[in-house]
C-alpha cells in the first residue's frame, strides 16, 4: 500500500480521467442520434433509386450490365470502412481481425487484391500490413460524410471494374444492429445481386411503358455506378452509427471502471489514514504511560 | 405535376409545378410537361428549371436520376443546390464542393503533421524504452 499522498494523487487522476470519459460518452450519445437520423433520411433515396433501377431492368429482358454479371475473379477490391479516431472499444480491432482472417482464407498472395481504405485507422492499418492501396491519401470519415469525400475513390474502383482491372468489390464494415450490438460484416458490392422482385419481374418479362432518355442502355450505364455508390454510402452511414455506439459503450465502461477504482482507492486511503491515527495514538498513550 | 427532389440529407424540394426543363451535360436539354409519357433519365452534371406559373426556380444537380410517372416527377440527386438562377446555384454548389475538397486536403496534411510530431516526441522522450 502506497503512502497517503500517493493514493490521494491517484484518486484525483482517476477522477479527472472519468470526467473525460464521461464527457466522451455524452458526446458519442448525441452523435449517435444524429447518425441514426442520417440513416433514416437516406433511406427514401435508396428506395427510390432501386425502384427506378428495377423499372429500367424490367423494361427489357435482354438488358444487362457488367456490374450485374459475375465473372472469373482475378483481382478483388476490399473496401474497409473504419473510423478516424480510436477510443471506440473493439470497433476497429475486430474489423481488422475479421478482414485479416478472411484474406488469409481466400488469398494466397497479396497480388490478388487491393485495399480501399475509408477512414484514417484503416489507411494506417493497410499501410502497416503493406497491402496495395487504392487511394493514395486518407479518406476521412467525418461526422457529416458526403459523396464528394470518397468520390475519387469510387470513381477509381468503378472505372477499374468496368475496364476489367478488378473483378469483385467487397466491403468490410461494422453493421449497426443496436446501441449495444454491432457486427462486422462483409458484403459483395459488385457484381451486384439483384433484388428478388426485380428478378421475377425480369423473368415475367413485363415490358414497361417507360421512355428512356436517351436510351435504356445508356440510362442503365449511368444508373448502375450511381446505385453502387449509393449502396456504399449507406454502408458508410451504418459504420458511422456503429462507431458512435461502440465509443459510447466503451466510454461508459471506462467511466464505470474509474468509479470502481476510485471506490477501492478511497477505501485504501481511509485505511492508511486510520493506520496513521492509530500509530499516533499508541505513541501518545505509550508516552503518557512512560511519564506516569 | 408533383415534383420531388431527394438528396442523401433528405427531401430537398417538394412542390406542384407546371413543367420542368432538364438540362444535363450527358443528355442535353429536354422539357417534361404535364401528362408526359413515363420517362427515366439521368443527369451527371446539370440543372432543372422548375416552372410554377410565374415563379422559376433552378436546382443544380450532380449525379442524379429522374423518373416521371403518373404525374409524379422524382429526381434523386447525390448533391443538389437550389437557386434563383442557374449560374448562381451552380457557382454556389461548386464553391461548396471546392471548399470541402480543400478542407479535406488540409485536414489530411494536419493529420500527417500531427502524426509526425507525435513520432518525433516519442523518439525524443524515449517513451517506448521506459
Amino acid at each position: 500500500m502506497g503512502s497517503m499522498r500517493e493514493i490521494k494523487q491517484r484518486i484525483n487522476a482517476t477522477g479527472k480521467t472519468s470526467q473525460i470519459t464521461k464527457a466522451m460518452h455524452m458526446v458519442s450519445a448525441s452523435k449517435l442520434k444524429k447518425a441514426e437520423r442520417n440513416i433514416v433520411a437516406f433511406r427514401p433515396l435508396t428506395k427510390r433509386l432501386s425502384a427506378t433501377l428495377s423499372h429500367v431492368l424490367a423494361s427489357d429482358n435482354a438488358l444487362s450490365h457488367p456490374m450485374l454479371e459475375a465473372r472469373a475473379i482475378h483481382k478483388t477490391v476490399y473496401i474497409v470502412i473504419s473510423s478516424d479516431r480510436g477510443l471506440a472499444g473493439p470497433y476497429n480491432a475486430s474489423l481488422f481481425k475479421a478482414f485479416d482472417h478472411y484474406v488469409k482464407q481466400h488469398h494466397q498472395s497479396q497480388d490478388e487484391f487491393v485495399v480501399a481504405a475509408i477512414g484514417f485507422k484503416a489507411f494506417n492499418y493497410a499501410k502497416r500490413k503493406q497491402y496495395a492501396l487504392l487511394n493514395p491519401s486518407v479518406i476521412q470519415v467525418r461526422d457529416d460524410v458526403q459523396f464528394l469525400d470518397f468520390q475519387s475513390l469510387s470513381d477509381t474502383f468503378i472505372k477499374g471494374y468496368l475496364k476489367g482491372d478488378y473483378d469483385k468489390i467487397v466491403v468490410f464494415y461494422n453493421r449497426f444492429i443496436n446501441t449495444m450490438n454491432q457486427k462486422v460484416e462483409h458484403q459483395t458490392l459488385v457484381p451486384m445481386a439483384l433484388n428478388p422482385d426485380i428478378e421475377t419481374k425480369k423473368e415475367e418479362g413485363i415490358t414497361s411503358l417507360y421512355v428512356f432518355e436517351p436510351g435504356a442502355e445508356v440510362v442503365l450505364n449511368d444508373l448502375m455506378p450511381m446505385y453502387v455508390v449509393n449502396v456504399l454510402y449507406g454502408m458508410i452511414l451504418e459504420a458511422k452509427a456503429s462507431e458512435y455506439a461502440a465509443r459510447m459503450t466503451a466510454m461508459k465502461n471506462a467511466t464505470d471502471n474509474a468509479k470502481e477504482l476510485i471506490r477501492t482507492l478511497k477505501l485504501q486511503y481511509n485505511r492508511a489514514r486510520q493506520d496513521a491515527i492509530t500509530i499516533e495514538l499508541t505513541d501518545i498513550i505509550g508516552g503518557a504511560n512512560a511519564v506516569n | 405535376m408533383e415534383c420531388t427532389v431527394v438528396t442523401p440529407q433528405g427531401m430537398l424540394y417538394q412542390e406542384t409545378i407546371d413543367y420542368v426543363i432538364v438540362s444535363s451535360k450527358n443528355n442535353g436539354d429536354f422539357a417534361v410537361l404535364k401528362d408526359h409519357a413515363p420517362l427515366i433519365s439521368t443527369i451527371d452534371v446539370g440543372y432543372l428549371k422548375l416552372v410554377q406559373q410565374s415563379n422559376v426556380l433552378y436546382t443544380v444537380i450532380v449525379n442524379g436520376s429522374l423518373e416521371y410517372r403518373d404525374g409524379v416527377l422524382t429526381i434523386i440527386a447525390q448533391e443538389a443546390q437550389v437557386g434563383l438562377n442557374k449560374d448562381s446555384a451552380m457557382e454556389h454548389l461548386e464553391e461548396v464542393r471546392a471548399e470541402r475538397l480543400e478542407l479535406n486536403r488540409q485536414r489530411n496534411i494536419d493529420f500527417l503533421k500531427a502524426e509526425q510530431e507525435l513520432k518525433k516526441s516519442i523518439r525524443e522522450s524515449q517513451a517506448s524504452k521506459r
